[in-house]
């Protein structure tokens, strides 16, 4: 008797456990980079307007606050401009046992945008990371006038920050760096001083000037185009990505597939990013 | 007539008209002061408002430079606060619950099991100062205090100097974020108040070479977690004792998975030092359990070696299962200095434990665990050849259920039933499973 209760609440359990764990969202939080805010906008604006019954937030905030509240559990969707640290999949394990899941939407390119009266127009990459740690102050290092240089970033919130820190500066920002609230602030900043550096997504480059990027001395300089952020060939080019808790199901499952379709991927091209296919 | 009468008009039309023009210059003079009036007044507002910005500015710039200064300390802790059921029963029926000082016997008790805040200051990239006390309604004990010196050139390699928790998994693995109340008998007994003081040098080679092993090494004094609290502040047999770990980690994206797997060892030693007056103190047991009595200065060893791995696995949400194998050398001293309160004796024993854990998310808040671990202090004698309980081989069974408020506030219900190995000779208590279950419901804050 005692037996058959134990079997009766046990797989009553189950049905529980299994019933829970494919509860479906009504709605759906999107947060995090700045960066990916118009276009993740975009996709939800299209999405809902095609689904009336679906109800989808998106809200920026930078990449590491995405991840941090898809770690607290108050997102469900986290946007970044740079791929998850091994810290943060090590907290999703402990809250969530999963690694997570990457989902990369979208392609980038990482403009350092220049005043137009600067007459310097192309920098090594190992230049870039010189001026924006300090070592380099002056124009006149890079062959250009003799000015000091003003430099322009963003918050360490940002996945924009964290990407261009990996990946160019490669140690600590100078202590000289202003950091602004967002790329727009940026290119505001740039455009009117004349001595000045930023850097920040190729969409937004707008009254400044590109820097042509070299991968190094003997590498030709490459600006951010279409074509070469598409094939690689511009040297400071990442991944949009998409963090999940697990596996998507239902209404999310569904914003996911149509945000990777054709339909989904051509807004991408819209906002001024590049497709993933 | 009409001569005088249309020069009297054209007289009084050019009058009327140097009046006009009198009047618009005087107009325009008057225009004039105005438009210079407001101009200055224009420009006393400007020169007022870009003072007060140049002040504003000041005293923003002073208060930038205070809060960079606090941006570099970070404060956060968790206070575990729980009531606690225990059914305990001695052989004879004659009590009743576990022993409190200053009364008999308790069945049930509110309990502040854990309330601790840690601060961590970040002074330049690549440096921490962590300290980390740990607050008990009797007392205030350290818990961490260390300095991390993290390499900035290949962002691989960090030191840390101080005290901190002893490298393998379930000890690193946060209270605040364990499944269950307590750790493993197995751990709580090997490695006693998880922490010690020394130094470490982990290498993590995922952040540069994107290879995801990490490597720990630590010299460590060797007796924290035993003995009297005064006696933990500093090594008591000079002779340092030594852990190594590794960890590698498999990821397979596409099918939700993930394997944490490793290894690690402790190599140390338990040195006689002091005899006590009472000849009976001093009289130890080998592994064999054979009697001997050392002299001061006498090194047993203190060896252990343990395999460890981790499975994620994301199917309808989260899923885990945690393992940890340990087995060794363990040896110990009723010495007041050195005393590790759960081994309990002046012996050497062959050991070996281990666990398995199986934890399911369920939903966005629910979360259950299924926990089995067994821990033998004593591999050599088994049944009715073990005459004392600290030898008895445990085989516990732990059930918890967590519900997740938000990320700050849980809630635990763990229920543990310890199931020990019986023996005629280790006590009335133990010549069948002694009733010592524990049920655990625990409330906690974070932040």
């Amino acid at each position: 008797m005692i037996t058959k209760k134990i079997k009766t609440a046990a797989l009553l359990m189950v049905l529980l456990m299994v019933g829970l764990s494919f509860t479906t969202l009504s709605k759906i939080t999107v947060k995090g980079s700045d960066t990916m805010v118009i276009l993740s906008q975009k996709w939800a604006e299209v999405y809902m307007k095609k689904n009336p019954g679906a109800s989808i937030q998106v809200t920026g905030g930078g990449s590491g606050v995405g991840l941090a509240a898809l770690i607290n559990g108050s997102t469900d969707i986290a946007n970044s401009s740079r791929p998850i640290k091994a810290a943060e999949i090590e907290k999703l394990k402990a809250r969530y046992n999963t690694l997570g899941v990457e989902i990369p939407c979208a392609k980038d390119g990482l403009s350092v945008y220049l005043n137009k009266a600067n007459p310097v127009s192309t920098l090594t990459i190992k230049q870039l990371g010189q001026i924006f740690s300090g070592k380099i102050t002056n124009w006149s290092a890079v062959g250009g006038p003799d000015a000091p240089i003003k430099l322009y970033g963003r918050e360490s919130s940002s996945g924009t920050f964290g990407f261009f820190k990996d990946n160019v500066v490669k140690t600590d920002f100078a202590s000289s760096c202003q950091s602004l609230p967002g790329t727009a602030a940026i290119v505001n900043a740039v455009k009117k001083d004349k001595y000045s550096i930023g850097y920040g997504g190729a969409a937004y480059a707008e009254g400044v000037k590109d820097c042509a990027v070299k991968k190094d001395d003997k590498s030709p300089a490459v600006l951010p185009t279409a074509a070469t952020i598409k094939n690689h060939t511009y040297p400071i080019t990442r991944y949009l990505y998409m963090y999940l808790k697990s596996k998507p199901t239902g209404e999310m499952k569904a914003f996911i597939d149509w945000i990777l379709s054709s339909e989904g991927q051509k807004l991408v091209v819209e906002t001024g990013y590049f497709p993933v296919r | 007539m009409k001569k005088i009468l249309f020069t009297g008009m054209l007289f009084a039309a050019c009058l009327v008209n140097a009046q006009e023009k009198a009047n618009d210059t005087a107009i325009s003079k008057s225009v004039d002061t105005l438009k210079t009036n407001e101009l200055t007044k224009l420009k006393e507002s400007v020169e007022d408002h870009s003072m007060k910005l140049a002040g504003y500015e000041e005293r923003f710039s002073a208060l930038e430079s205070v809060v960079n200064e606090l941006s570099k300390i970070k404060v956060s802790g968790y206070i575990q606060a729980q009531y606690e059921m225990y059914d305990s029963w001695a052989s004879d029926g004659s009590q009743h619950g576990i022993p409190v000082t200053g009364s008999a016997y308790e069945d049930n008790s509110f309990y502040l099991r854990r309330a601790r805040v840690k601060f961590t200051y970040k002074p330049v990239d690549g440096v921490n100062f962590v300290l980390q006390p740990n607050f008990e309604i009797h007392q205030v004990t350290l818990k961490d205090a260390y300095v991390q010196l993290n390499d900035r050139w290949l962002n691989t390699f960090s030191l840390w100097v101080g005290q901190f928790s002893r490298p393998t998994y379930e000890i690193e693995y946060s209270s605040s974020s364990r499944e269950f109340a307590e750790r493993t008998l197995m751990t709580r007994t090997l490695y006693p108040s998880e922490r010690d003081q020394g130094a470490k040098l982990e290498a993590d080679f995922v952040t540069k070479y994107n290879v995801p092993l990490k490597l720990q090494f630590a010299v460590l004094n060797g007796n924290f977690g035993e003995g009297a609290l005064a006696n933990q502040a500093k090594d008591v047999d000079n002779g340092k004792d030594v852990m190594a770990r590794g960890v590698y980690s498999l990821k397979f994206p596409s099918k939700g998975l993930g394997i944490d797997f490793g290894a690690h060892t402790y190599l140390g030693k338990t040195t006689v030092i002091a005899l006590d007056s009472n000849p009976a103190n001093n009289i130890f047991k080998d592994v064999n359990n054979n009697l001997f009595t050392p002299a001061v200065g006498d090194q047993f060893k203190k060896e252990l070696f343990g395999a460890e791995m981790q499975l994620y696995y994301d199917f309808l949400g989260g899923l885990s299962l945690k393992s940890e194998y340990i087995r060794g050398t363990y040896s110990g001293t009723i010495h007041t200095a050195q005393v590790n309160t759960l081994f309990n004796a002046n012996k050497i024993r062959n050991v070996e434990g281990y666990y398995l854990s199986l934890v399911k998310n369920v939903g966005k808040v629910n979360e259950v665990s299924l926990r089995y671990d067994v821990f033998d202090p004593n591999t050599k004698l088994s049944g009715n050849n073990v005459t004392t309980k600290d030898d008895l081989r445990y085989h516990n069974w732990t059930f918890a259920w967590q519900y997740y408020f938000n990320d700050y506030i849980k809630v635990m219900a763990c229920y543990v039933l310890p199931l020990n190995e019986k023996s005629l000779n280790a006590g009335a208590d133990y010549k069948k499973d002694k009733h010592d279950n524990i049920f655990t419901l625990r409330l906690q804050a974070r932040f």
